[in-house]
């Protein structure tokens, strides 16, 4: 007995001192002080929030003009199994909905893909054509609340096609749709869906999307760079900001090539960020990339509206800290990361729920996710101030570093030609398996402390606490089968000569916005599979990803 | 401990893979790394691959354990097609291990159908090499044992 006590004491006492560096291994000073600003002017690095170059937040007012979208990722089973979440949700207090879809949407392929049929429904929303569409937001006023579409492959193509269609036929004007795509597809590369979105596809799709919502959809969000899923596979803060500006200059490039004006489409820009473990890393690091983007945005593209330099940003709080062992230890580990955001000046949240090492999150789970929030934002005092860490000598001292050590990631990326190249070339690859390696070394020898897992271990719980989301049986097979049933009944001629259009369409090349031949092919209840598998096979990639289903003939004509 | 040395060397031989459409790999990178270092030869089949791919190439390249990695709630169905098609071709000696997001409630239900290891998040790496190595070692017996059976 009394050699388990001095064991376990020995153990406090090893983790009883203070890191002398942050999570991405900057090293850092007992205090810092009057002499680590030295030398900086007010109004050049930092200057009053709301002006260039906007390190202290986008808006001078911030949240006393308007607290963050508070959102929680939803999406799993059918349209209708997500509505219900959904009505759940804002009958609780969501202010914004962001939608997830399932492996096939990501995949672009359809529920009723061969190799599908145990993913359908499973880790999102499963999505096969306009009819989820039209179950997934039955009942809710699409023209008054934000939607996020967590979507970030070729698939974005479809899931923005299906929701103009879905907003044409309710004659809802597609001015007053607000929200948010991902439309990241060269993140993508490191998600595990590589196949399915190829990189020059890929941009070329994703620069669809923002020519078509600058003309259409002023209120839309073009695209939300994913720093988030980069930073989860293991990198540090300074490559999260610098993988990320990376490919979010390779948009801008593009876009502008594409013959649009910068300033016609730059503010309605946007960045998903995490909020990883390290408070106050965490809080430099997007302060940091306020800054760098600002000066990328006048300086690299030469934009003039101020809007277009702003580094407007969601978070989501960082997945990957979340630990199976314990998990109601999650709760906490989640509202620090939240505070963290709100510190930094994120427009919107999105709080991970305590079970996610563990499943998909409960009604229980995401209800708690939610209330942390509410609960920052409405008793905790955070938002009344922009900027509360400004002039902190360690804050500000990090938010240099951190800018330092990005730029020269970035500068690194330059010399090969930029993100896509540098994506094309391995070298991404390659940063991103060590820092995954990396990751796994500290964790193993300690260097890094995680609570419940490499100190102050506890034996398995029996069963999860709260509860555990369950998928239906044969919920696959049902998913399927509904598809299977909608390609029986709907017009086939119509779906058949709208993609032989959207065919034609993608052979018009590179420069031929696609979004009109596949709101058009949407409306007839093509599928996704079909929409997408038809403009991969015109771009010279197999029609299905998966090597499974070939171009239907009558398309190719 | 001393493995039988019924394969074409000592060494324990795991194939790791993923099946359906789950694209989260970066745990399964990481085992497959860490069991190389620890001596093991690794078959790593990455994302998206059937279980007929995987028991065809688990028997191709001879391995002792199929390690099949899990983070999309799809482990029940995968690991019963795996299983069944492992004894369908009377190769049931192959051991099916699972690392990933498990719930502890499935536990029951995957040790019943034959899954003779399951990693939950968080398992320190010395405790997965060694659950590996004692499942090789019990693969092998039984491989021996047949094998013994066979010249007899």
């Amino acid at each position: 007995m009394s050699s388990d006590v001095s064991q376990a004491i020995a153990v406090s006492q090893q983790v009883a001192t203070g890191d002398e560096e942050t999570w991405s291994g900057i090293p850092c000073k007992e205090v810092y002080g009057p002499e680590d600003q030295r030398g900086q002017v007010y109004g050049d690095n930092v200057s009053d929030p709301g002006t260039f170059p906007f390190t202290r937040g986008i808006h001078r007012d911030m949240y006393r003009g308007r607290v963050w979208t508070k959102r929680e990722v939803c999406g799993f089973g059918s349209g209708k199994d997500t509505n219900g979440r959904i009505r759940y949700q804002l009958q609780h207090g969501v202010t914004g909905l962001s939608i997830i879809g399932d492996n096939n949407g990501s995949l672009g392929i359809d529920a009723d893909h061969p190799m599908g049929i145990n993913d359908v429904g499973m880790q999102g929303v499963s999505v096969s054509s306009l009819a989820d569409f039209e179950a997934l937001f039955e009942g809710i006023p699409i023209d008054q609340i934000s939607v996020a579409f967590d979507r970030a492959g070729l698939d974005c193509l479809a899931w923005m096609a299906l929701y103009n269609a879905l907003a044409e036929k309710r004659g809802i004007d597609k001015k007053k749709l607000r929200g948010t795509i991902q439309n990241d597809t060269l993140h993508f590369q490191f998600c595990g869906f590589g196949n399915s979105c190829p990189v020059d596809l890929g941009l070329k799709t994703a620069v669809d999307i923002i020519e078509y919502c600058t003309i259409h959809m002023p209120n839309w969000h073009t695209g939300n760079v994913n720093l988030y899923d980069l930073r989860e596979t293991g990198i540090d803060a300074p490559q999260e900001v610098a993988f990320g500006l990376g490919c979010a200059i390779e948009y801008i490039k593009e876009a502008i090539a594409r013959g649009l004006d910068v300033d016609s489409f730059a503010s309605r820009r946007s960045f998903y960020c995490s909020a990883h473990v390290d408070i106050f890393e965490e809080v430099a690091k997007l302060r940091a990339a306020r800054r760098m983007w600002a000066r990328i945005m006048r300086d690299q593209f030469g934009a003039k509206n101020p809007k277009s330099m702003h580094f407007r940003f969601g978070v989501h709080t960082a997945g990957v800290s979340l630990q199976a062992p314990q998990p109601l230890n999650n709760i906490v580990r989640v509202a620090y990361e939240a505070l963290t955001a709100a510190l930094a000046g994120a427009q919107s949240i999105h709080c991970c729920s305590y079970d996610e090492p563990i499943g998909l999150p409960t009604e229980v789970s995401q209800t708690i996710a939610l209330r942390t929030q509410q609960m920052l934002a409405h008793e905790s005092g955070v938002t009344r101030v922009a900027d509360p860490l400004g002039g902190s000598y360690y804050v500000e001292a990090l938010t240099n570093q951190i800018e330092e050590r990005a730029l020269q990631v970035l500068e690194t990326i330059k010399e090969q030609g930029g993100m896509a190249e540098a994506i094309r070339s391995g070298w991404v690859s390659s940063e991103i398996d060590k820092a995954m390696l990396l990751r796994e070394e500290e964790l193993t020898s300690g260097k890094k402390t995680i609570v419940g897992v490499n100190v102050y271990r506890q034996p398995q719980e029996d069963s999860t606490p709260g509860g555990l989301h369950t998928a239906p049986e044969m919920q696959g097979q049902v998913l399927a089968e509904a598809v299977r049933q909608l390609r029986a009944s709907r017009d086939n001629k119509a779906v058949t000569n709208a993609l032989r259009h959207l065919y034609a369409e993608a052979k018009r090349g590179k420069q031929n916005n696609l979004m009109p031949a596949m709101i058009a092919a949407a409306h007839t209840y093509a599928t996704v599979g079909e929409m997408l598998g038809t403009v991969r096979h015109a771009f010279g990639y197999s029609y299905d990803c998966l090597d499974q289903l070939q171009l239907p003939p009558e398309i190719a004509v | 401990m001393k493995l039988p040395s019924s394969s074409r060397n000592s060494q324990p031989r795991i194939l790791l893979a993923k099946t359906g459409l789950d694209g989260h790999d970066r745990g399964m990178k990481v085992v497959a790394v860490f069991l190389r270092d620890a001596g093991m030869d690794v078959v790593y089949m990455g994302v998206h691959c059937t279980t007929e791919a995987i028991v065809r190439a688990a028997i191709d390249e001879d391995v002792d354990v199929i390690g099949l990695s899990s983070l999309g709630g799809t482990h029940i169905p995968y690991s019963r097609e795996l299983i069944s098609q492992l004894t369908k071709d009377g190769r049931s000696e192959i051991a099916v291990v699972i690392g990933g997001t498990i719930p502890v409630e499935d536990i029951p239900a995957l040790e019943a159908m034959g899954v003779r290891a399951i990693v939950r998040p968080g398992t320190p790496r010395e405790e997965i090499v060694s659950t590996i190595s004692s499942v090789v070692a019990q693969s092998r017996s039984v491989r021996a044992d047949r094998e013994s059976v066979a010249k007899a």
